[in-house]
């Protein structure tokens, strides 16, 4: 009789698991965009005779039931948990807790794509800037792993290496050393990117060396939000919010932001409020990603103008360079036909800052 | 579709339930059909048509044999439809090793067919076989119901990767089988476990040699760890796997064989391959050796049963020249063991174990590569003191990250959780505790499992595509 009871308990529980997911699996209406992981969830596949044959319907289908699992961020969750208190694996999809920072493993360093990227700019340094009166600079951004990574005995990469080995690619232009201006408290600790408010010293460096002046008075204004960062989704852990700060002062109010991501020249704010509420408030900074972005400094006491050749991270950084400048562009490879380029900036006499970080260095800088 | 996938878990395996349910028992092996046929069109689409071919192909020629039982036509009709059998088997299996072994050799380039590897067919070509062989010589009567056939042979449990279910295991339960409560929550404890074992056990240390096979970094701590790793990842997949389909089995009132009794606790490799993969190894005792004429004529003739048994072990696991090295390998083991050295590894098992470890994780490292150059590489690996670094900054990562994985790995490779457990079940103090949690625990097992699998992890399957 006990054993009778054991067995339909065993039957119960486990049915009532097995076919309630089932069941919620069919009845739930399926979600369009996974707001954790920042991406489109699939949807369900049209069943034809060609993706029958093809056997796309079958493999679509499971990625739909994937992705259109019921409670799946509570998996993802689960998973993760499990796989770092169960398993103690160090990190879940190279994602890892240290400190109550997170990262992502980026070992080793990929040689052939830094050497690819280092291509990429030489062959613009021939075309639009070895004749030219521009100044060039350049600066690597160590990311989060430099500082966090040792922490916690994770792989990491040699970074001296690293920079040396891409200073020595970028010999046309004088190196800017930021390494010593920043610690692991400058990046945000669920998300990849660095904190405005802890740049000033980066921001120090370049003047320094770029002969500018700057005038770092800004207001530190504190974002009304939690900042999920993009490591908080992706690392499906229970990882407390970032508080987001911005830097304000009259300076940059009176700036005019301009984009070309559109394609047409499209007026935008220096901080875009309605982005800071949105999927990625790290967008907020000059609107978050764009090929051409040109910022003009009506109040400067200088004509001078910059180019910065950059990744996201400089979408924090320059607003703090904008009152030692009249005019600013920024240039993001990723999202441009490089041999554009030379039809939307007439390279002269500006500065112009190679400024990348080694996440992006590590992988592709351009189209 | 395989067992370890939402599709299966959530979709399938509910529906196919609930209609084997609410089925009159008349009309239950025609569900399981149906099911199968689905659960195989899913992977292969229009190669359903080939195993349904097959099926038909098995069941009138199962009754022609029996009809001419004894009488001339007996023989060749059965050296015929085992040869068809095996022509599609060696057609869709080893044609292009056949033919760019041919190129090699003679420098030729005769086009490959490029043909693909039916789900399965390794599996069911011996079922059929077996059930064939068995008619002729008279150990079981021929099926006359073309739907309980078609059952047996197509059934989705055991179709893509075994057990290899003889039908004299099941021809009793085709026609009458008896689903108790205790054998269905028996049923659903051996495939959680088995979906643990996939799930949570291979599918991380598919992982690992995944990060292995991507380094950049080769280090002698590396390629050891790999080693390890794709020997406890073998070993989980594919008796995992194995336990799916036992457990499946006894949902749906079948007695599937056992294919694995912990094969790592081994002392000679004699005992390994009856501890591994053991419907496979008694398939070619009883069709291949036994027929050869097993050890009954003389030490030569054993010897050389072994070498064609172990060389067609190889080339069933699959069609390249390192899967026949890997048979070969155990045929000198297995031959050094019966003339030398059996008799000694019983009388000292502690060696035993070690050498069953270490050539058996050998073994599975040639058995692993894509190439015989990769499988001397990372043989040669393992022991490149002096040419490779000892450690690498990766590996050391890798070992502190897998490292709690692995032990547990190591530990649930032998009998000791089921000792444990069995323990705990009967001892008078945590008897009620353990009866009360254990539902939960599976629950438990299946969410975590979900929750992987949600996840998108690491989730192939090897013995997939024999």
């Amino acid at each position: 009789m006990r054993k009778k009871f054991h067995s339909i308990l065993l039957i119960a529980v486990t049915a009532v698991t097995l076919f309630g997911l089932s069941a919620y699996s069919l009845l739930k209406a399926p979600e369009t965009y996974s707001l954790s992981e920042r991406r489109t969830l699939a949807q369900a596949p049209k069943m034809t005779a060609e993706t029958l044959e093809s056997g796309r319907f079958m493999s679509d289908f499971e990625t739909y039931t994937l992705d259109q699992f019921p409670m799946r961020d509570t998996f993802r969750r689960l998973k993760a948990e499990a796989s770092r208190h169960l398993f103690h694996q160090k990190d879940n999809h190279g994602l890892y807790l240290e400190q109550g920072y997170v990262s992502k493993l980026e070992y080793p360093m990929n040689a052939a794509k830094v050497e690819r990227n280092a291509k990429k700019l030489r062959q613009i340094y021939h075309s639009l800037l070895a004749d030219s009166s521009c100044t060039l600079y350049q600066a690597v951004i160590p990311d989060k792993n430099a500082f966090l990574a040792p922490l916690g005995d994770y792989p990491l990469m040699d970074y001296a290496h690293f920079t040396q080995t891409w200073t020595g690619y970028l010999d046309y232009a004088q190196p800017i050393d930021l390494s010593d201006t920043l610690f692991l408290g400058s990046f945000f600790r669920t998300d990849q990117h660095w904190r405005q408010d802890a740049l000033y010293p980066v921001a120090n460096r370049l003047a320094e060396a770029m002969g500018i002046e700057l005038d770092l008075t800004f207001t530190e204004q504190l974002l009304d939000a939690p900042f999920y960062g993009a490591y908080c989704g992706q690392a499906a852990l229970n990882l407390k919010p970032d508080q987001l700060y911005y830097l304000t002062n009259d300076v940059l109010d009176s700036c005019t932001v301009t984009g070309y991501g559109t394609g047409k020249a499209k007026e935008r704010p220096m901080y875009d409020m309605e982005k800071a509420h949105g999927r990625d408030p790290y967008e907020m900074f000059l609107c978050g990603s764009d090929p051409l972005v040109v910022i003009e400094n009506p109040n400067a006491e200088t004509d001078k103008e910059l180019v910065v050749f950059r990744d996201s991270f400089a979408s924090t950084l320059v607003p703090l360079l904008v009152p030692g400048y009249a005019k600013i562009t920024m240039v993001d490879l990723r999202y441009m036909n490089s041999a554009l380029l030379g039809s939307l900036v007439d390279f002269q006499e500006q500065d112009v800052l190679f400024l990348y970080s080694t996440l992006v260095l590590n992988n592709t800088i351009s189209q | 579709m395989l067992f370890s996938s939402i599709p299966f878990l959530y979709y399938f395996l509910p529906a196919v339930i609930l209609l084997y349910l609410i089925a009159p028992k008349g009309l239950k092996n025609a569900v399981l059909l149906a099911f199968s046929l689905l659960f195989y069109a899913w992977g292969e689409k229009k190669l359903v048509l080939l195993f349904a071919f097959a099926i038909l192909f098995g069941w009138v020629t199962g009754l022609i044999l029996e009809r001419v039982r004894g009488s001339r036509w007996a023989k060749p009709l059965l050296f015929l439809s085992v040869a068809a059998d095996l022509g599609l088997l060696g057609y869709f299996k080893y044609s292009d090793f056949f033919l760019s072994s041919v190129n090699g050799a003679l420098g030729l380039a005769l086009p490959l067919t490029g043909v693909a590897l039916p789900i399965g067919i390794s599996f069911y070509t011996f079922q059929l076989l077996s059930y064939k062989i068995d008619v002729y010589r008279g150990s079981v009567p021929a099926q006359k119901n073309p739907v309980d056939f078609g059952a047996y042979v197509s059934m989705f449990p055991q179709l893509i990767a075994g057990p290899i279910v003889r039908y004299a295991d099941i021809a009793e339960q085709l026609a009458h089988r008896s689903h108790t409560l205790e054998r269905i929550a028996s049923g659903i404890r051996r495939f959680l476990i088995g979906l643990g074992k996939k799930v949570l056990f291979a599918n991380t240390f598919g992982a690992l040699c995944a990060q292995f096979r991507a380094t950049t970094e080769p280090s002698v701590l590396f390629y050891w760890l790999y080693a390890v790793s794709f020997l406890l990842q073998i070993y989980f997949d594919f008796s995992g796997y194995s336990d799916m389909a036992i457990g499946l089995g006894r949902l749906f009132g079948f007695d599937f064989m056992e294919n694995f009794q912990h094969p790592y606790i081994s002392a000679s490799i004699t005992e390994f391959w009856r501890r591994w993969h053991i419907s496979l190894g008694s398939w070619f005792r009883d069709y291949v050796y036994i027929p050869l004429g097993g050890n009954r004529r003389g030490k030569s003739r054993q010897l050389l049963n072994i070498l064609v048994v172990w060389m067609l072990t190889g080339l069933w696991h699959g069609a390249a020249w390192n899967f026949v090295l890997w048979g070969l390998f155990y045929a000198v083991l297995l031959t050094t063991e019966k003339l030398w050295t059996k008799q000694w590894l019983d009388q000292h098992k502690a060696v035993g174990h070690i050498y069953v470890l270490f050539t058996v994780m050998l073994g599975f490292v040639l058995f692993n590569a894509d190439s015989l150059p990769q499988a001397a590489s990372d043989i040669a690996g393992l022991f490149a003191f002096g040419r490779l670094p000892l450690l690498s900054q990766e590996a050391l990562y890798c070992l502190r990250s897998f490292g709690v994985t692995l032990l547990l790995g190591m530990v649930g490779a032998t009998p000791l959780p089921a000792l444990l457990a069995k323990r705990m079940a009967e001892h008078p103090k945590t008897k009620t505790v353990v009866q009360m949690v254990e539902p939960f625990f599976w629950a438990g097992i299946l969410l975590l499992s979900t929750a992987y699998l949600v996840d998108g992890s690491f989730n192939p399957f090897l013995y997939f595509r024999f």
